[in-house]
């Protein structure tokens, strides 16, 4: 009973694009950045992991990243974590907008980006600096796709961000817009302004509006999956699944020998 | 066609090069002042704006760094001095970004002549001065409509350092550009910082086609040429008050 749209999002997790991404890092030049890394930074001397974990709401990313940091943790890692709005710069200003829905679009846009570097000027960099491995819960990925499907040109956006960090694993949870529906409909009892794309007027029925922006949303996320050879997995498994697969990949390029892993009874309540 | 290394860059077309034959869909018009600190380009700009609002034109007058929305931010950063010269830039675009698409090209839709103290040069100028790279600039601002004239205000060095230092009793931190190091001590480093600053502008004059102003000629003279300028390039009438 496989419907062609599942087979779509569940890609066979083989080594293809492992494979491919060392023979990029073979060929290309020691910037981990880019294009022109951030003014007064030596790439050299970040020593650090940097793991991205990109899919939209309900796709499971931050629950997947309570695990991994105690995984991670359990096996001698120190952990930093990074994720929208999180800045002190901006963070809470950006709420405000958010909440005020007076702001527009490039403005918005642009208060992402400064969110975005500040985080990575003033704790990332830091911590590659000092070897940790940091877990961003999204990164510049799902910045340039909410710009790109309101209208903001796809050349400006990589510009901005031209000098930012390239992770060394991005991975994609890939959900079907329906089932993260569900997920999120199901966390807080109803669907957000800005989840459900509403400041684009794209329908009056939240049902509607929520599946219709999503659906853009994953359509920019399949472009740059392709040119930035993101890792992608199915969203849709168990919990326990999706980890198991993103430990097997972090551990193979962290060189950690066991994958095993049984969440502590802290986080015992998230492994279903 | 995009290599390995430059997969997230642009197209290497230079971004100048679309603006200057960026073509104008609206029927307002763009006039802006540029300059370092204490060139005379703000006195000069409300001279004109007098002379338009005595007679009566459909004007607005806008000047960097006044967005509300984002002012807060903008302040607590310079307050604790947590801006690198990147978050530094991008809070003045997002600034920039909400009177633009809320001020800026709305007025210029509805037909008003818009007066701008300060506009994207001056990031360009500033900001590369503290180390951003001007291609990266010139992206960030890319969604900014091209000015009619843009006025540059060019007075020496001494000249403008002078009648800033003498007006003002300490400089700010970002003003003078101590976030970059240079000096201890404040004078010394707005000094060099807006020597910087000033070679950045003079290097747009041609491929920004800057009108250049002198700003050690007298008040008055200059704003006569000023005005004359005004008139010649664009079309007052269009903004001139309805006869009934």
């Amino acid at each position: 009973m496989r419907s062609p749209k599942k087979t779509l999002t569940r890609v066979p997790p083989n080594g293809r694009p492992a494979k491919q991404r060392r023979v990029h890092n073979a060929v290309e030049t020691p910037s981990r950045f880019y294009g022109t890394p951030l003014p007064g930074v030596r790439p050299e001397e970040l020593s650090g992991t940097l793991v991205v974990i990109e899919g939209t709401d309900g796709s499971g990313r931050s629950t997947q990243i309570s695990l991994l940091t105690e995984w991670l943790e359990s096996q001698g890692f120190a952990v930093q974590t990074m994720g929208l709005r999180r800045s002190y710069l901006v963070g809470e200003d950006i709420d405000a907008l958010l909440a005020e829905n007076a702001v527009t679009r490039m403005t918005l846009a642009l208060m992402y980006s400064t969110d975005f570097f500040d985080q990575l000027e003033r704790r990332i960099l830091p911590a590659l600096r000092s070897g940790l491995i940091v877990l961003a819960d999204r990164y510049i990925f799902t910045l340039i796709a909410r710009a790109a499907v309101r209208g903001i040109g796809r050349d400006y956006l990589h510009g901005i961000y031209e000098t930012a960090l390239r992770p060394d694993l991005t991975f994609w949870l890939n959900v079907r817009p329906e089932i993260a529906f569900d997920r999120e409909f199901k966390k807080s009892q109803t669907i957000s302004y800005w989840e459900s794309g509403r400041d684009m007027s794209l329908s009056n029925d939240l049902f509607q509006s929520f599946i219709r922006y999503q659906s853009m949303i994953k359509r920019e996320f399949e472009y740059l999956s392709k040119r930035h050879s993101f890792l992608e997995l199915d969203g849709e498994s168990s919990v326990s699944a999706v980890n198991r697969e993103l430990r097997k990949r972090i551990a193979s390029h962290l060189a950690i020998r066991s994958t095993q892993y049984r969440p502590s009874h802290a986080l015992s309540h998230l492994w279903r | 066609m995009a290599t390995i290394t430059s997969d997230l860059a642009p197209a290497a077309d230079p971004v100048t090069a679309k603006q200057l034959t960026a073509k104008r869909d609206y029927p307002g018009a763009l006039v802006v002042v540029e300059g370092i600190d204490g060139s005379g380009k703000s006195t000069q700009l409300y001279l004109l704006k007098r002379w338009l609002e005595i007679g009566g034109y459909r004007i607005h007058f806008t000047e960097w760094n006044s967005s509300p929305l984002v002012r807060s931010a903008t302040r607590r950063g310079k307050q604790r001095r947590l801006l690198t010269p990147t978050t530094f830039s991008l809070l003045h675009a997002a600034d920039f970004a909400d009177r633009c698409e809320r001020q800026i090209m709305p007025l210029l839709h509805g037909g008003y002549l818009v007066l701008a103290d300060r506009y994207i040069y001056t990031a360009f100028a500033r900001d590369a001065a503290r180390g951003c790279s001007p291609h990266w600039l010139r992206n960030l601002y890319g969604f900014a409509p091209t000015p009619d004239i843009t006025f540059y205000f060019r007075a020496p060095l001494d000249v403008a350092v002078n009648r800033i230092v003498a007006g003002r009793p300490k400089l700010k931190y970002y003003e003078a550009g101590m976030d970059l190091g240079i000096s201890l001590d404040r004078s010394e480093s707005f000094r060099i910082f807006q020597e910087r600053i000033l070679n950045n502008y003079d290097q747009m004059v041609e491929t920004d086609r800057f009108v250049l102003m002198d700003g050690t000629v007298r008040v008055n003279k200059l704003q006569k040429l000023m005005r004359q300028i005004v008139s010649e390039k664009i079309a007052l009438q269009q903004f001139a008050p309805k006869k009934k």
